[in-house]
């Protein structure tokens, strides 16, 4: 793989089987990701992108196929393995936020280094350097209740890259968000890409994120419809 | 952090936590309690035997108690118990004369066993006088009195001053009769022993069964050391063989067998409420982790591996558990000390604790060990309700469980 790409799927295939009629979810999906890009994946409901996202962090396995993230093959990983890779290479936003409501904004984000077993100046520095980044220094203490919807989606954001993951995925970031938080966050990831080259890959509805995105890739009945590039 | 994550979850749902916490400190508490009132019946039945009946230790003829023959009897044991007055490891020492007789008034007749006693040693020993509920203690000046029970008493139907006689054979093997006059009537907790003893003083019984002056069927010892009994019985009868030396629990095998068959059973009872409290757990557990699915996906989808899953679910089990079971315990344990101190007055069941030798005032009580087997009970209890929760935790995909809602 080359250097640059740190997402590459070939020939994916996912058939979920749950009741007596298989649903294709993806069918023979191809796709390079390169390291800076801000990606969105679109497409209607149940077009395979939630899908396409979860074997690309690692939470779901496909039925066919090739998955390399950040140069590892992880289609055949075991559970264990998956997780610990997951900790090391991906970092996840989800639609709801999803902290943990009883640890502080500063403790999300120190959480995952903490399982990574870091030192605890190089935890307290991190946190320090992402909470500012997000602009939410002065809320480390607050706990996810005491914030607004879009302060607890930065401090996702800045929970995701605490272990300077290879990318981001973000699966509808924006969803529960206003259009005002929904600025700040876009602006907010779109800096840190631009400066850090932070990779990031969404899948979303929403048309503001889709605005922002510098490549658009379409899905529709489980398979890459369009892939357009804006630079 | 994660014993930090899991002290906070537990708070999380504050009601149901505390309802838990709550369960586990009424169910401790109520096990404590049930344990030594149980601790305390037994030791209030010992206590009866050892008081009433056995004493500590007691020395026989080695065939004595075989068929209570009048004429095997302990020579010069004024002098034995001379000695062991003076021994620093006994509290009070007595001896007697033991004659099988049947006592009879003008009424009926009763079988009995005629205890000839040293009053003052004897009331030292077993608290004789304690006992008397009408009448008087022996006069010295005078012979032949005798000391029955109430039973006894309402049996032959005699009262204070009344005449009774008492026929039972001498170290002759003849047949002698006496006459003695009722000076006192006693009662104990204990119906078999109340019908079947009565005292008069030893040198009466010596000169009727024609024993030697210093004979004695029996010598009882109180020991102040009750933990060493068994030590100090062995050192005795190594120093007095060919007499028979006792303890207390070879001379009423049953004691034993009481003391171990309630300790099996309230280790049946701490097994039953243990299982009760193991179910109350795991539903607890089970609904704190079947409403936090997503957010557990959400942690094993950031990189948190099964077994840190799992035990941050077996720490929130421990934590509740073990945070209502001490103050079950402390609860237990003063309210022990206070009925200890008080008693519980059982005297509405007076007549049937009497067939079985208890005491209408029990004193419940619990030793270090059982409270050792409480707390050791309740953390395998907790361990154990924690590890089905845990496993539906780590059973979860992470995929699946951040699709719940």
């Amino acid at each position: 793989m080359e250097n640059n790409i740190v997402i590459k799927v070939s020939d994916l295939e996912k058939i979920y089987d749950e009741t007596a009629v298989p649903v294709h979810a993806l069918r023979g999906v191809d796709l390079e990701i390169r390291r800076g890009e801000f990606t969105a994946i679109v497409g209607p409901s149940g077009s395979g992108k939630t899908t396409l996202l979860n074997i690309i962090g690692g939470l779901d396995r496909p039925t066919a196929g090739k998955v390399e993230v950040d140069g590892n093959d992880i289609a055949n990983l075991s559970d264990n393995q998956l997780i610990d890779f997951r900790k090391k290479h991906i970092g996840f936003v989800f639609q709801s936020y999803n902290l943990i409501p009883v640890l502080t904004a500063k403790e999300n984000v120190e959480f995952v280094m903490l399982l990574q077993k870091r030192s605890k100046a190089e935890r307290d520095s991190r946190t320090r350097e992402l909470m500012e980044a997000v602009g939410l220094a002065d809320r480390m203490q607050n706990r996810p209740s005491e914030l607004s919807g879009g302060q607890q989606q930065r401090v996702a954001v800045a929970r995701a890259l605490a272990p300077k993951p290879a990318f981001i995925l973000a699966d509808e970031p924006t969803a529960n968000l206003d259009s005002k938080s929904t600025a700040n966050l876009l602006d907010m990831m779109a800096r840190l890409n631009k400066e850090e080259n932070i990779t990031f890959v969404f899948s979303t509805h929403d048309q503001r994120v889709i605005d922002r995105a510098r490549r658009v890739v379409t899905l529709e009945d489980g398979k890459v419809l369009s892939d357009h590039s804006r630079e | 952090m994660l014993p930090i994550v899991a002290w906070r979850n537990i708070w999380r749902s504050r009601t149901r936590s505390l309802v838990v916490i709550g369960s586990i400190v009424i169910g401790v508490w109520a096990l404590v309690f049930l344990l030594g009132f149980f601790r305390g019946q037994v030791n209030n039945y010992i206590n009866n035997i050892i008081e009433n009946e056995t004493s500590h230790i007691q020395f026989h003829d080695s065939l004595f108690t075989e068929d209570y023959d009048v004429r095997l009897f302990i020579a010069q044991s004024e002098n034995i118990l001379s000695e062991l007055q003076e021994r620093p490891e006994i509290g009070s020492a007595t001896s007697r004369v033991i004659v099988n007789g049947m006592l009879s008034s003008s009424n009926a007749a009763q079988g009995v066993m005629v205890k000839g006693v040293h009053p003052d040693q004897e009331q030292m020993t077993t608290g004789l006088y304690d006992k008397i509920i009408e009448g008087t203690p022996f006069d010295s000046t005078r012979r032949n009195q005798i000391i029955i029970s109430q039973r006894i008493a309402e049996k032959l139907k005699v009262k204070i001053r009344s005449k009774v006689v008492v026929t039972f054979q001498n170290t002759d093997g003849d047949i002698s009769a006496a006459a003695f006059r009722v000076v006192g009537i006693y009662k104990t907790h204990n119906r078999m022993n109340d019908e079947l003893y009565v005292f008069t003083h030893i040198d009466d019984m010596r000169r009727l069964t024609l024993l030697p002056d210093d004979a004695a069927h029996e010598i009882a010892l109180v020991v102040n050391e009750f933990d060493s009994t068994d030590v100090f019985a062995s050192r005795l009868s190594a120093e007095y063989a060919p007499i028979l030396v006792q303890t207390y629990k070879q001379i009423s095998p049953d004691l034993e067998l009481f003391n171990s068959q309630i300790r099996v059973n309230m280790i049946i009872m701490t097994t039953i409420f243990m299982l009760a409290l193991i179910f109350g757990i795991i539903n607890t557990m089970l609904m704190a982790v079947l409403e936090r699915m997503k957010e557990l996906g959400m942690l094993m989808a950031i990189g948190m591996n099964k077994l840190r899953v799992f035990f941050m679910v077996v720490y929130e089990t421990l934590f509740v558990s073990l945070l209502g079971a001490p103050i079950g315990m402390g609860l237990g344990y003063l309210t022990l000390k206070y009925l200890h101190y008080r008693g519980i007055d059982l005297s509405a069941w007076s007549r049937a604790l009497e067939e079985f030798g208890m005491a209408d005032l029990v004193r419940p009580v619990l030793d270090s060990e059982s409270y050792v087997m409480i707390a050791t009970a309740i953390v395998i209890t907790a361990v154990l309700a924690s590890i089905y929760p845990a496993l539906r935790a780590i059973r979860l995909k992470p995929v699946e469980a951040l699709r719940k809602i």
